[in-house]
């Protein structure tokens, strides 16, 4: 890179380095993105993307370095400075009001006004219009926010950071949420925005989706910075690698199954979710032994209630389920987990671990009174627990400083593996993972992929439910579309993402199917 | 397993500091009105230990006096401290202890003439079994119905309050005599004090029958036994705090969250009752107007709290605040001091540790980012079992 470039970065980070007790999220990063392009910031969870760009945005005071913008030093002691230098941020959870219309979302805090403390409302309109023409972002400015659909949420925060005159975007993960059609859409308005002379930070560890938007690359391991990169210069395997810092197997290496006989039967299952609509409208499918069935679909589809409903914590309002010769429909969570279903849930934090419990007490949860760790469901027995915790500690590679370690003080990967480690650890004849490498670093999402596959080979059925397409793609043998709480088709595991795609958004069960 | 050890050494800075400062602010108020703090302390400290005596107080009496008080506080602290570890703040130990009580007076009055191998047993299973029904209504309506357990525990405190004075004042319980007293129990439903009830035997310079230190204290004792055993040793134990620390979880995990609530509440209301009949047993043998006053069911809250909810730490606050209670009289008596001091003292304790504020100002020196488990863990109990919404809305 030519030296010249100096005057045409919009953001120039030079040797910033925060510290946290204990850690250097920031060890003298640098970071410059020139003004026009769409820069990608990389990097596995932890290694500093976030604190780097909360201290960009004023959110995080770093110990020492220097920023510049558009060739200017800057002070940027909180956001409002950040905003000021046409610095914009929108954040991978929305803030957003869902009561709010579009219109008032946007406006939030920098409504027009007429007259003494009353909101211009034509005014706020025409401005909204005027913005979204511009940009091609369309959007309606009267819709309820919290009705729209996830990508037009996400539209929203965009035209709410532009509307407060933002230059440069700074995007956190911000296809993690979004499906692989909304993602294209996206895709499309960020390039018209870097046409209109926008300059984006994109953060992401979505290899494939950076190299089809980025412009240049950053790559972060660790609190460093450990490679700049053309995007067009490189590849997945060449990012990946100086992500993690060996090489990795993107792809899933897998025998075709050999799948036995059917041990699960789900048969024109209906439930209601938690506000009491219909959720699951006559779900039905057969799980063979030694197979994965993935379940894609658009987040909110039924996808977290079928699961549920499965592994005992939702009651079925209608159908069955039958493990072997076993009516387990209306079976308890814990009378599911004895008959020998394994259930990693989608909510790691808040469900699938207690945080405060030590990992040896994690790795036994749900099995407190099984008589392998209890003598007759009293007094816990402590030398099988230690043994236990320490076999699977081994054996699923769950880096902690000791089994008496909390939870709470582990990595996402490390804690995940736990879950992961105590349901397959208890050998079950099926298995649910519901997005089983949610916000999980590169090296973790390999490895239980590699375990979700053995598990498979060794004759567990597995459903394997994601909302990333191609955990489904590449880990299914066989992947069940789901749409309004119905499974719309059962694909083969050929099945290209287009196709997939759109069944999950409810089109091409007709002309498709052929 | 965490060990009750490691639980209780990890947090001792916070408790430690409350007292610390609960009386540096006792001795400015002394200060402040007039009196001497060192002289007011010298008082508490021989009241509450039998050392640094001015006026020739007897150590062994004034140690058998702390024991006395300790023993029921340390049974209430029990009491609060289970169902903190299930995320229900128990404020009803009062209530339960009376209900215990009331048992242990019905049962030793009814049956007197009972010998004490049967009696005895009796006496206390019914005190007992009286505090659990008590701590198990709250229980069921939490766990079937929602209703919040603080509002329906001071309900039913008050309910117990009213009923000690019904029972006892006109009420079926209370001698002819006019007195707001209960006959008393029966020779054989007494717990026997450790010295012989013998005024001609002098020990340490004073008659034994002064000695009151009964052997409620072993049942006190074993009861912190069964707490910690059954809090980490038990699946019971291991699923009572997985329900206190998310609900959701617990469900996931199989447990059956209602269940694990109202048997939290039993058990900690048979340690409450059992701490009221021991009372009766032990040193009252009757029930009197001066349970309309007690509030060691109030003080086990604090007792709880400073002990972080262990059972190191229970122990160690009900010995503090058995020793308060015991000191306050001799501050009076030698320091000229009222002994609301000591009501005073508690409450500042417990407001330090609630506030949680010596953690905010040692933030304020070191400028540390918030980690996670950086809440003191006594505060962390409190918000934990305050924030348990009931039901937790989900089902």
């Amino acid at each position: 890179m030519s030296t010249s470039a100096r005057d045409s970065n919009a953001v120039e980070m030079r040797g910033i380095t925060k510290a946290w007790p204990g850690v250097v999220a920031n060890d003298h990063v640098d970071l410059s993105v020139r003004a026009g392009e769409i820069h990608a910031l990389v990097g596995e969870n932890g290694a500093g993307k976030s604190t780097l760009m909360n201290i960009l945005y004023g959110l995080i005071h770093s110990d020492s370095g220097e920023i510049v913008i558009n060739g200017k030093s800057a002070r940027i002691s909180g956001p409002r400075d950040a905003i000021g230098l046409g610095i914009g941020m929108v954040h991978q959870h929305f803030m957003l009001i869902p009561v709010f219309t579009v219109g008032e979302n946007i406006m939030l805090g920098r409504e027009p006004v007429a007259g003494p403390g009353f909101y211009d409302h034509s005014r706020a309109r025409k401005e909204i219009e005027e913005l979204t023409r511009k940009y091609g972002l369309r959007l309606d400015p009267d819709a309820r926010t919290g009705d729209l659909p996830v990508g037009l949420q996400q539209r929203a925060e965009i035209v709410k950071v532009l509307y407060r005159g933002a230059n440069i975007l700074v995007l956190d993960e911000p296809t993690g949420v979004l499906t692989p059609q909304e993602t294209k859409e996206l895709f499309v308005v960020l390039k018209g925005l870097v046409k209109e002379g926008k300059t984006i930070i994109f953060i992401s560890h979505k290899l494939r989706e950076v190299l089809e938007i980025s412009d240049r690359i950053t790559v972060m391991r660790r609190g460093k910075v450990v490679g700049h990169l053309i995007t067009r210069e490189t590849d997945e395997q060449a990012i990946a690698t100086m992500m993690v810092g060996r090489a990795v197997l993107l792809r899933v290496d897998k025998k075709p199954a050999t799948p036995g006989p059917v041990t699960f039967k789900v048969e024109n299952l209906t439930a209601t979710s938690d506000r009491g609509v219909p959720a699951l409208r006559g779900i039905s499918f057969e799980l063979r032994q030694g197979e994965i069935l993935g379940i894609a679909g658009v987040e909110g589809n039924g996808q977290s209630e079928l699961v549920e409903v499965l592994a005992g914590t939702r009651r079925a309002t209608g159908g069955r389920v039958l493990l072997g010769d076993q009516d387990v429909t209306a079976a308890s969570a814990r009378e599911e987990r004895e008959a020998g279903v394994g259930h990693i849930p989608e909510d790691r934090r808040g469900v699938g671990l207690v945080l405060h419990f030590s990992v040896a007490e994690n790795l036994f949860f749900g099995r407190e009174r099984s008589p392998a760790f209890a003598w007759h469901e009293i007094v816990l027995r402590l030398r099988a627990i230690l043994q236990w915790a320490n076999r699977l500690i081994k054996e699923f590679d769950i880096r902690t400083p000791s089994i008496e370690t909390q939870a709470s003080a582990l990595s996402g990967g490390n804690q995940q593996k736990i879950i992961v480690a105590r349901e397959m650890g208890s050998r079950p004849k099926v298995l649910l993972a519901a997005q089983p490498t949610r916000g999980v670093d590169v090296g973790s999402i390999e490895f239980i992929h590699r375990r979700l596959v053995a598990e498979r080979d060794e004759g567990t059925a597995v459903l394997l439910v994601s909302a990333e397409l191609e955990e489904v793609t590449s880990l299914s043998d066989r992947i069940a579309v789901m749409y309004e709480g119905r499974i719309v088709s059962i694909e083969p595991s050929g099945t290209s993402e287009e196709r997939l795609g759109l069944l999950m958004t409810g089109g091409g069960t007709g002309a498709g199917a052929a | 397993m965490p060990s009750t050890v490691r639980h209780a050494a990890g947090g001792m800075a916070v408790p430690i500091g409350s007292v610390v400062f609960a009386f540096l602010v006792g001795g400015v108020i002394v200060a402040a009105t007039g009196g001497d703090p060192l002289s007011a302390y010298a008082g508490l400290l021989c009241g509450g230990f039998g050392l640094a005596c001015a006026n020739g107080e007897n150590t062994a009496l004034q140690l058998s006096t702390t024991i006395v008080f300790f023993i029921p506080l340390i049974m209430t602290g029990v009491a609060v401290a289970l169902p903190f570890r299930a995320g229900l703040f128990n404020i009803g130990a009062e209530g339960q202890l009376l209900a215990g009580s009331v048992a242990c007076t019905v049962i030793g009055v009814k049956f007197n003439t009972l010998p004490a191998p049967i009696l005895l047993p009796m006496v206390l299973v019914g005190g007992a079994l009286a505090g659990a029904l008590w701590a198990g209504i709250a229980g069921v309506l939490k766990a079937t119905i929602g209703a919040h357990e603080v509002v329906t525990t001071i309900m039913l405190n008050y309910v117990a309050q009213w009923l000690v004075r019904f029972l006892i004042v006109g009420g079926p319980l209370q001698l002819p005599h006019g007195f707001s007293v209960s006959s008393p129990i029966g020779a054989g439903a007494r717990l026997p004090t450790f010295l012989p009830n013998d005024n001609s035997l002098i020990i340490f310079g004073l008659p034994a029958g002064v000695y009151r230190v009964h052997t409620g204290l072993l049942i006190a004792l074993a009861a912190l036994a069964v707490f910690a055993f059954l809090l980490w040793r038990t699946s019971l134990g291991y699923e009572i705090r997985a329900v206190g620390q998310s609900q959701r979880a617990a469900r996931y995990a199989g447990i059956n969250v209602p269940r694990t609530i109202i048997v939290t509440m039993l058990i900690a209301g048979a340690f409450s009752g059992l701490a009221g009949a021991i009372q009766i047993a032990g040193v009252d043998h009757n029930l009197s107007d001066k349970f309309f006053n007690d509030t060691t069911g109030f003080d086990a809250i604090a007792v709880a709290l400073l002990g972080l909810g262990s059972a190191v730490g229970i122990l160690l606050a009900s010995i503090l605040f058995g020793a308060l209670h015991a000191g306050g009289s001799v501050m009076q008596a030698d320091a000229g001091i009222s002994s609301s001091l000591v009501q005073v003292l508690q409450a500042l304790i417990l407001f330090s540790i609630a506030a949680n504020f010596l953690r905010v100002l040692g933030g304020r020196f070191r400028r540390r980012p918030a980690a996670p488990a950086s809440q003191a863990p006594g505060a962390a109990l409190m918000t934990e079992a305050a924030k348990a919404p009931p039901g937790d809305g989900q089902t």
